[in-house]
Formats: structure tokens, sequence, C-alpha cells
């Protein structure tokens, strides 16, 4: 194995890695506002995906104005999720929930199926997937495309959480709830707004992703990757859920060069396995302590 | 035991054990995979239940038990069916342990992401043992022996796995009046006050896996015998998934509820079989329907309405 074709490789996992990512986001911006696991996240992004793929068809839109019919679809498939069920979820446990937000990804994924049949359809991309010669190493636009879009989005992620209000007040409510309610912020506010943008990232991961893995139904089961990014990188912690993104995502593109087929798929599971047991919250959570 | 509670008890096992004589032999075949799924999640809700514990891998579990038996029975056809499932639910329990140990200091979401992983690699071990599991083509499984009979009636597996799960429900009623039951509940109601009290939370919950693993194994094996197929793609994620569903709509930390759930769930992906695509669609709708008016489950509906 030469250089430029290891380059090659870790280049488009680091792009596998960026998806995975901003799975993971979404899962934390949902999870920090409101201790929910929402499993949905991966069916949303999925029906957002596909709301997008047929105005393109119908209207026959440029590729670009597809990703905001897909992040406006998905702002508000998150909005109404929070406003008609999970909201009326009060006095349920976070288990409860958890159920709620499964049969909502059973929901939308039977919904698609009977709606747009259960086939994989190809999907118009914003960069060309044919690899360039940038010197002796090769590179796809399309991985640097989705590298690069996702740096994006995590930066304006970052000046959301750290300089705007909303982010402030999201921050307030993941550090502690009634403190944040007694400083005058609207809770519920928060959790609404935490839905639409969480479906918002997620909607842009699908536009990414949709075209190298193929538009369909079945493309929800990202959310399992977006989970195992989470939890590598911390639960919780913004920056541990890109940086599991990306190493997840390196390692599942460099596994297969160097191990056998057998195990390759077990490779991320174990490595998860394995961190977890060297620093039981992640690479980058914390081990809250708990006050009686 | 109040006499009303005893007549309920006589009631219910007349009516199990007279069920292949009531029944056509689908509903025969449907009852036993309800039992099976029973056993499966009294043991899911002696970990997540009483411990706190969410494990998304216990088809992993499921299918340990399951393939233990299935080669058991394949390399040493005379074994007696109750050897083989002790030792398939020790294996597993085994297994268990061997997880438990290092993952019981994890947390929450950490402990459901490792077993979720669990099961995810379990599924992978199987398709790679293929000498011994014939890997993705899938394992036919032998009748059961019980002495010089085999097990080879839909009738037969009922009786066989009706009985092994009452002896399973009777240890997990009991096991609540042990020195160890008392040690889950009191890590059911608050972890921080039963560490307190002395109890070695650890070293429950460590236990707690190896005994939720034993449940799954003999599960698995019972499985084995009444479905007579393995292929390592039954185990998967959404299997897992399912149990977590029949207890959490069951009711945590609830042995009826279990068993209720495992019943509800079982007989409702039976009965949509024939909407087809509609089936997830359905089953989705009364889950968030069911969770959003019934919050904490069957068993909390009804001791509610019992005004408990």
């Amino acid at each position: 194995m030469t250089a430029a074709a290891l380059v090659h490789v870790v280049v488009s996992g680091l792009a596998t890695g960026s998806i995975y990512a901003l799975m993971a986001l979404s899962l934390v911006i949902i999870y920090n506002a409101t201790r929910t696991l929402n499993f949905a996240q991966g069916e949303m992004l999925m029906a957002s995906t596909f709301v997008a793929w047929a105005a393109q068809r119908a209207l026959g839109l440029p590729v670009g104005v597809t990703l905001v019919v897909a992040i406006v679809a998905a702002g508000l498939l998150g909005w109404l999720v929070e406003r008609l069920v999970i909201r009326r979820a009060i006095g349920a446990t976070h288990w409860d929930v958890l159920i709620i937000t499964l049969g909502l990804s059973l929901v939308l994924r039977a919904a698609a199926g009977l709606a747009f049949t259960h086939d994989e359809f190809p999907f118009p991309s914003l960069f060309d997937s044919r690899p360039v010669a940038l010197g002796p190493v090769r590179v796809a636009p399309i991985s640097v495309g989705i590298i690069a879009a996702s740096l994006v989005l995590m930066a304006a992620l970052y000046a959301l959480f750290t300089w705007t209000r909303l982010g402030r007040a999201m921050r307030a409510v993941a550090q502690n709830q009634r403190a944040a309610r007694l400083m005058g912020i609207s809770v519920e506010g928060v959790y609404s707004r935490a839905w639409v943008l969480a479906a918002m990232v997620g909607a842009a991961a699908g536009v990414l992703v949709a075209p190298v893995v193929f538009l369909s139904s079945k493309m929800g089961l990202i959310v399992v990757n977006g989970f195992t990014a989470a939890v590598i990188g911390g639960f919780g912690s913004m920056p541990g859920a890109v940086l599991g993104g990306m190493l997840l995502g390196v390692l599942e593109n460099l596994a297969p060069l160097y191990l056998p087929s057998g195990i390759r798929y077990s490779v991320p599971f174990l490595v998860l396995i394995a961190i977890l047991l060297v620093r039981p919250a992640g690479l980058l959570g914390r081990i809250e302590a708990r006050k009686v | 035991m109040t006499p009303r509670r005893a007549l309920l008890i006589a009631c219910g096992l007349l009516l199990v054990g007279a069920w292949p004589r009531l029944a056509p032999r689908y509903f025969v075949f449907l009852a036993s995979v309800i039992l099976v799924n029973a056993v499966v999640a009294i043991g899911l809700n002696l970990l997540s239940g009483y411990t706190n514990q969410l494990s998304f891998g216990h088809a992993g579990f499921l299918a340990v038990g399951a393939y233990t038996a299935a080669v058991l029975t394949l390399r040493a056809p005379g074994l007696p069916v109750p050897i083989t499932l002790v030792v398939a639910g020790l294996l597993t329990a085994a297994v268990g342990l061997a997880f438990g140990v290092p993952c019981v200091r994890l947390g929450g979401l950490y402990l459901t992401m490792a077993t979720l992983a669990f099961g995810l690699v379990v599924t992978e071990v199987i398709l790679n043992l293929d000498a011994l599991t014939n890997g993705a083509d899938g394992l036919r499984v032998p009748a059961a022996r019980l002495g010089t009979a085999a097990l080879s009636t839909d009738a037969a597996r009922y009786y066989l796995t009706a009985t092994v799960a009452a002896l399973m429900v009777a240890g997990a009623v009991n096991l609540v009046r042990t020195r160890t039951g008392r040690a889950f509940l009191a890590i059911r109601e608050s972890e921080i006050a039963a560490e307190a009290s002395g109890v070695p939370v650890r070293a429950y919950k460590t236990l707690a896996f190896g005994l939720s693993a034993f449940y799954t194994g003999v599960a698995g094996a019972l499985f084995a015998f009444v479905v007579g197929f393995l292929s390592p793609d039954a185990f998967d994620l959404f299997l897992s998934v399912d149990f977590v569903v029949m207890i959490i709509v069951g009711g945590l930390g609830s042995v009826p509820g279990s068993i209720v759930g495992a019943a509800v769930v079982t007989l409702l992906y039976d009965g949509l079989a024939a909407f087809q695509n509609y089936r997830p669609l359905i089953f989705g709708t009364i889950l968030i329907a069911g969770m959003l008016f019934m919050p904490g489950g069957v068993s909390r509906a009804v001791s509610r309405f019992l005004g408990r």
C-alpha cells in the first residue's frame, strides 16, 4: 500500500466520517436539550431527503436549491414531531419517549416505502465523483466536497452555540434546566428549536450522503453509526461527536485493507468497546458526579 | 398466597396446559413463540428494569443460546433436552458475565452502545465460525430428545417450552424474596441509596448481567427447537429492539409485565402480518399512541386502574 493510496482511503474515510459526525451532532443537540435519545433521527433524515428529491424531480430544481428544500422540509418535520407527539408525552419517562421515537421511525420508514417504494434511487450530487490527480495523490471531489460542506456546517453550529442568544439558551438548558427556567429561558421553546435544528443538520447530511449510498427507505439506519460516533466521542459533547464520527469513518475505511474480510464489519464496534473500557464516558466526555 | 391468587394461578396453569387440545396447530406454535419471548423479556427486565442497564444486544445472547443448543443436539444426538437447555443457559451466562464484568462501570447510553456493539459482533462471529454454525446458509435444528422420545410435534415442543417458561417465571417471581432480589429492588429504587445502605452495587449489577444472559440463553435454546432453523440474520438489531419494546410496553421491573409485553408485541406482529407494507406503519402508530396514553406501560396502567 503506497502512501498516496493511503491518503485516498483516509480522505474517503473522513468524508464518511463527516456524515457520521453530522448525524451524531443532531443526536447530541436533541439529547442535550431534552435528555432524549431520538431513534427516529435517521428516518427524519431519510424523509426530508426524499421530499427534496421529489421536489427536484417535479420542478427540475438545481442541486443547490434541493439542499435548501431538504433543510426547510426537515425543519418543518422536526417542529411538527415535537409539537404533535413529543410535547404530549408529559409525565412519560425517558424510556417511554425512547419507544415513541422508535414508533416514529417505523412510521416514517413505512410511509416513505408506501410513497416512494423501497427501491434505491440515484440522487444528484453537488460534486463530481470521478477522482482527480493532485500530484501523486488521487482524491474524489465528492469526498472533499462532503468534508468541506460538513466543516462549514460545523463552524456554523459552533458560531450558533457560542455567540447567539439561542445557542446560549440551549447550552444553559443542557447544563441545568431548572436554573435556565429561573433565568427566564423558555425551556419548551428550546426543546422545540433543538428538534428543528437537529432535523436540519440531519437533512444536510442526508443530501450530502445520498449521492454516495443512494436514496432509499433504508437510509435511516445511518443513525446507528451516528450513535456509535457520538458515544465514542462522549455523548453530549459536540466536539466529541465530530471526533468520534471522523474516527469511525476512517476506521471503517482502513480496516478492510489490513484485516481479513471476516471481521472487518466488527472492527468499529470492537474499537468502540475497547475505547469505552479505557474511557467509560467516551474520548471527550466527562463522568458527571451526581449530588444527592 | 391468598386463596384467590392460588385459584387464579391454577386457572392460568390449566389453560396453558390444555392449550394444545383447544387451539389449532398454528396457535400452539404461536403460544410457544410468546413463551420464548416472555422468558427473554423477563431476563432483559432483570437487567434493565431492576438495575437500570438498558441492553440493545439481547438478540446476541439469544443467538449464543440458540446456536449452543443446535450444535449440541447435532454433535451429541442422544443428549437429553434438559441438559442441553442448562448447558446453553450456563454458556450464555458465562458470556454475559465476561461481557458484564468490564462493562459494569459504563453508565446509561454508554452501556447501551456497548451491548448494541456486542449484538452486532455476535452475528459476525456466527458468520465466521461456519464450520460449527454453517455461516450464512443457516442451521437446521434436529428435534430435541427426551430419553427415547423425540419432541417433533408442535404440541410436544409447546409442552417443553411451557414447562421451562413456568420454571423460569417461578424463579424470577421468587427471586425478589431472596437477598439478591432485595438488592436488585434496592438498586431499582435508587442506586445511590442502595450503595449507601451497603449493597455492593457493582457486584449485583454484574450478577444481573449473568442472570439475564442465563434466561436469554435458555430462551435461545427453546427458540432453536421451536423454530427449527437458525440463521445469523434472524438475530439482528431489530430483534434486540423488539425485546426492549416488550419490557417497556409491558412495564419495567415487573415479571407479569414482561409476559404481557411479550404477548402483546408477538401477537401484534403476527396479527398485522396480513397488512404487509402497512404493518410497520400500524405497529409504530400503536407504539406511539400506547406510550402517550399509557406511560409506564401496561403494568402501571393496570395498577392505576385497580387503584393501587
